[in-house]
């Protein structure tokens, strides 16, 4: 690591106030990807703000037809949250998915879409399930949100605050773990809402993407059936030591079906 | 209390008594370690698979403050010290000339030769100055061409690494008769071939090395606490031939090592490099690896290709088997690293199955990678999937059972003892039941069933098995070492090294039981050479086969001491005097002496014989075993394929091992565990992978695939105790390495089974998902 100031900010303002002191601040939340980072001397800022004390980041709040989940809540609580469970089951075994007890306990959802990592899991939830991700200075659509590897629709020094998810009439949340990280080689979050299917799929490309040919065909029938083979072409892909681009493209529609055999129950 | 009087303490369930320390984060690693005052070094290492080194310049690193010390390969081309020899049983090529054995100094003189290679040492006030310091150093390299794989190295037109040696060739070797094997080739039925690779993986033991040096300038003598698991000889290698200080000046002593698997044997270049550098700076100098180092420098294991082929009859009977194996020897030649594809491989071909010839030759290159060196088995878990792959595949090939295969084949226990074509003195041991007795252990009846329920998932069941044949190995001597301390507590040193498996148990259990003694006032010391005049350290199975005999050894001795003492006391001949839990006594007296007794009077020459010196009972004695030891057994896997996406998830697993005497089998189960933990790793996920230019891309956690708890399946685990060996004391036949030298081809039996349907006959390690998805695919497209 190369050394650093810590700032413990405790409400939103502050937040903004720590930053703006800050040569270069970045935000710190469960510290499960940022940690190992400056670890290995891949970042250096000026100041860490940590988020940790900041007031009412954190919580799940059930509405009638969404389900808001703050930027500081753990995995943890994701996945052992009755409402999440009952409204929208596919997410809360997402988040129980994820890591190791250690990481769940720690990292945080603000964090893990924040820094979306071509292979998290929980950028599948929010383009699957088209999500509302809400920060300091506006509301943003899932499918605004993002933008590329490593990459989103956040403004420099833009904190997330909450993310809500509107609750699904079936939903169905497959992944193919790395065998060395357990992060997604691929995974497919299906959901339905009325008339509408939304197939997102995330660990397969540089950035999580949606697969309208699925949509489509889910749409006139949602059964596993309907999902053809070779619907995701292989070339734009990820291709490494673990998974070749056709392979994941096989993987896509293979975890696919078995998502719409999920939602169906 | 004498907690253990039963059998001298054999065949008693002991639980660990290391394991509150260890689990309550007591243990003392080496990270642990820490001297007053003490400096941080770190090592550069080589970005480049292959380059000349052009300059080093190291002007502003060493400007920054709180750096002390910087050495490059010149500086240390100019301190005169020697490279690290190797010391390969293996020496000279089948022509009788000499192996090639290329300088291999502890940092890179003018040229790297692989990625990680140290380029120099950096030492300063703290690790972080370090890091800060390494960033500032310039090394300007002239990249080469460079070679990882050891059939392109031997190629016409390869890069060369070493100019002594051509084609890039180290050692050759050969074992067997070939016209005899060639005779049983020409009168047999069936050839059937088959090329297989022993993928390369890597110990990655819980902790990374790491090491603390200190120099007391006013004795001239150096310490070196080390995360090493053969502290004797690596003294003996690194104080008289590399920095030639004499042995007797440098004090080794390894902490608690958490885990080495043979990772941890060989002599490595940063711990010299932090014993010059505390001489230097007259400082205590500490070096950790981290994890990442460790994927780079610490050396790997296996990564051999073979051709296989085996000679049978229509009938099924073996009539020959011939192996010809290219095994990867890295850079440099390692400790003892081109052993394992040559010598080290080539015992145990063909298992324990009756052959009329079997011919074994193998050639050793060197390539742009780390170093190898033995890794858990070093060249029977090779040996064993030759055999127990080309069995199946042939069965496959000609439609035959591969279980009648080798129940057919088998070495029946009236042809022991027997000398294998290989030279291996197989003295006891019953092959065929222990083979039987995996059958039926494994649940057979219950399998059609099994594959009914698998079937209606959409998946495929597949059952495979192995009957493995190892031999031990290490060193063949072994020190223990017994002083009854004035508080009461009996100090014992061994020379073996635990990295993990509970010597501290096993070796207090056997003294215990055999003197009578409790557990409690037993105090062990391993790893220290104060603490035992010689150590075999770790390897080859060696620690209850050598360290345990001379645990033994010394309780005769110290018992026959205790026999003259108590005759003296009750004026009786020393002949008259029995021992028995804890006692002696004269039988048909009321003449009893405790053992405690005995060891309290041996201080006072009033109650010892003329013939005994005070402290006679503080007893050091040395075993020495002859011809090495030959465990058995056979492995049983049940596995469930997922065909759509390549999915393996080992289902059960069976194992019946002759590891002769079982002295507590909670240990030895232990192992057998943990090598199946590995040897699964190395089946279905672990793989050393350097890309074309020499890098290695899985240098972390991130890519380097481990198995974790929940890919393990649930483990039967039984012993065959009925041939206990002659050959040690315990008739002990050695637990350590089988796990991982049976669970490969068992697994990939299983595997190869369960997609026989699909004419998919062979995989190679290790069977990732979407190998087995291709698999499938390209037998589907074809068949
Ligand atoms: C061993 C291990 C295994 C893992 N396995 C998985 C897995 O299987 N699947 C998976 O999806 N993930 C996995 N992760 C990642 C984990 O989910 C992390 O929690 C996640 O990547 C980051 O969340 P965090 O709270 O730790 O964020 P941090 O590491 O603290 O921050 C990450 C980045 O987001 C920024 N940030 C944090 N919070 C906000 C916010 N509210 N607004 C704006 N920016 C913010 C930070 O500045 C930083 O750049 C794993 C991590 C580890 C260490």
């Amino acid at each position: 690591m190369y050394d650093f100031g810590i700032k413990n900010p405790t409400s939103i303002d502050d937040v903004k106030a720590a930053l703006g002191d800050a040569e270069d601040g970045q935000f710190l939340a469960g510290g499960q990807t940022l940690i190992p980072v400056l670890k290995q001397r891949l970042a250096m800022p000026s100041d860490l703000i940590s988020l940790s004390r900041v007031d009412g980041l954190s919580g799940i709040t059930a509405g009638g037809d969404s389900i808001s989940i703050k930027a500081m809540t753990r995995h943890a609580e994701v996945a052992a949250n009755a409402d999440i469970k009952s409204a929208i089951p596919a997410l809360a075994k997402l988040a129980g998915g994820i890591g190791d007890p250690h990481v769940r306990n720690r990292g945080t959802i603000g964090g893990s879409v924040a820094n979306n990592d071509p292979a998290a899991d929980y950028p599948a939830a929010v383009l699957g399930l088209g999500a509302t991700v809400i920060t300091n200075e506006r509301e943003i659509d899932a499918d605004n949100f993002f933008t590329g590897m490593f990459d989103t629709a956040l403004n420099e020094g833009e904190l997330i605050t909450e993310i809500s998810f509107p609750i699904p009439e079936a939903v169905g949340y497959i992944k193919f773990p790395n065998p060395a990280t357990r992060y997604a080689l691929v995974g497919v979050m299906v959901a339905k809402f009325g008339n509408t299917v939304r197939v997102a799929v995330t660990g397969a490309g540089p950035c999580v993407f949606r697969v309208p040919e699925m949509e489509q065909a889910l749409t006139a029938s949602f059964s596993p059936d309907s999902i053809k083979d070779g619907l995701v072409p292989a070339d734009d892909l990820n291709n490494d030591i673990h998974a070749s681009r056709e392979y994941r493209a096989h993987l896509i529609g293979v975890l696919a079906r078995r998502a719409v055999a999920e939602a169906n129950g | 209390m004498a907690t253990y009087v039963a059998r001298n303490g054999i065949g008693e369930n002991q639980r660990r008594v290391e394991d509150v320390r260890f689990l309550t984060g007591h243990g003392k690693y080496i990270d642990d370690v820490n001297i007053e005052n003490q400096a941080y070094a770190m090592v550069l290492r080589s970005p480049e698979a292959h380059a000349d080194i052009k300059s080093i310049d190291v002007s502003e690193a060493a400007a920054l403050d709180g750096v002390l010390l910087i050495v490059t390969g010149d500086d240390w081309k100019s301190t005169g010290y020697d490279p690290i020899p190797t010391k390969s049983a293996v020496r000279t090529f089948i022509d009788g000339s000499d192996m090639k054995v290329p300088p291999h100094h502890a940092l890179a003189i003018d040229r790297v030769r692989y990625v990680g290679q140290p380029v120099a040492l950096v030492v300063a006030e703290t690790q972080d100055i370090c890091r800060d310091a390494m960033e500032l150093i310039e090394v300007d390299y002239e990249s080469l061409p460079s070679v990882t794989h050891q059939s392109e190295a031997i190629k016409e037109g390869a890069p060369q690494i070493w100019d002594i040696a051509p084609g890039n060739v180290c050692l050759d070797f050969e074992l067997g008769d070939e016209e005899v094997q060639k005779k049983a080739f020409a009168d047999a039925d069936h050839v059937i071939t088959l090329n297989m690779v022993n993928n390369r993986v890597t110990a990655t033991p819980m902790e990374p090395r790491g090491a603390v040096a200190d120099f007391d300038p006013e004795t001239g003598k150096f310490t070196l606490w080390n995360s090493s698991q053969n502290i004797h000889a690596n003294r003996d290698t690194i104080a008289d031939v590399v920095l030639k200080i004499g042995k007797e000046n440098l004090h080794h002593i390894a902490p608690d090592v958490g885990g080495g698997f043979g990772g941890k044997n060989g002599v490595y270049p940063e711990p010299i490099l932090i014993l010059h550098a505390a001489k230097e700076l007259k400082r205590a100098v500490k070096w950790i690896n981290d994890r990442s180092e460790s994927f780079l420098s610490d050396t790997h294991g296996r990564d051999q290709v073979s051709k296989v082929q085996i000679a049978l009859d229509n009938d099924g009977t073996f009539r020959g088997l011939r192996t010809e194996s290219v095994g990867n020897l890295g850079a440099f030649c390692g400790t003892v690293g081109s052993f394992t594809p040559t010598g080290g491989s080539s015992r145990t071909q063909g298992g324990p199955f009756k052959f009329d010839g079997i011919y074994y030759t193998a050639i050793a290159p060197f390539t742009n990678t780390c170093p190898l060196d033995p890794y858990r088995g070093a060249g029977r878990p090779e040996g064993s999937y030759h055999i127990d792959r080309i069995i199946d595949y042939a069965a496959a090939q000609l439609g035959m059972d591969p279980i009648e295969l080798r129940r057919k084949n088998l070495i029946p226990p009236e042809a022991l003892p027997m000398k294998s074509p290989m030279g291996l003195d197989i003295d006891c041991g019953n092959f065929p039941e222990v083979f039987e007795e995996t059958i039926r252990i494994s649940d057979r009846e219950g399998y059609a069933k099994r594959v009914e329920a698998s079937e209606a998932k959409g998946m495929k069941r597949g059952f495979g098995v192995c009957m493995y044949l190892e031999c031990t190995g290490g060193g063949p001597k072994e020190e223990a070492k017994v002083t009854f301390l004035d508080n009461g507590k009996v100090e014992l040193s061994v020379g073996t090294a635990s990295t993990g498996m509970g010597h501290e148990t096993v070796h207090a259990q056997l003294l215990a039981g055999h003197l009578g003694l409790a557990m409690e006032d037993i105090v062990f010391r391993q790893s220290d050479t104060d603490a035992t005049e010689i150590g075999g350290g770790h390897g080859g199975s060696r620690g209850l086969e050598v360290g345990g005999s001379a645990v033994t050894q010394t309780s005769r001795q110290i018992i026959e001491v205790g026999k003259k003492i108590a005759a003296h006391r009750f004026d009786v001949d020393a002949d008259k005097v029995e021992f028995e839990d804890g006692r002696f006594h004269v039988p048909g007296t009321n003449h009893t002496m405790t053992i405690r007794d005995a060891i309290d009077s041996q201080n006072d020459p009033d109650n010892l014989p003329d013939d005994l010196e005070p402290g006679c009972m503080n007893i050091s004695s040395v075993f020495e075993r002859g011809i090495i030891s030959i465990p058995n057994g056979g492995h049983a896997c049940e596995v469930e394929v997922d065909p759509e996406t390549g999915t393996i998830k080992v289902d059960g697993y069976w194992v019946v091992d002759d590891f002769g005497t079982i002295v507590n089998e909670m240990l030895a189960s232990g192992q057998v565990m943990g090598g199946i933990a590995q040897g699964l790793g190395q089946a279905l996920m672990e793989d050393i992978y350097y890309d074309e230019s020499g890098q290695l891309v899985t240098g972390s956690l991130m890519d380097y695939a481990l198995p974790r708890a929940d890919d393990m399946p649930r483990m039967v685990i039984a012993y065959y105790e009925d041939a206990p060996t002659e050959k040690n004391l315990l008739g002990v036949k050695g637990a350590g390495e089988a796990g991982c030298v049976g669970a490969p081809p068992a697994i990939v039996n299983a595997v190869c089974d369960a997609l026989k349907e699909y004419g998919v006959h062979h995989i190679d390690m290790p069977l990732t998902p979407e190998k087995v998805w291709k698999a499938i695919r390209d037998a589907k497209a074809t068949g």
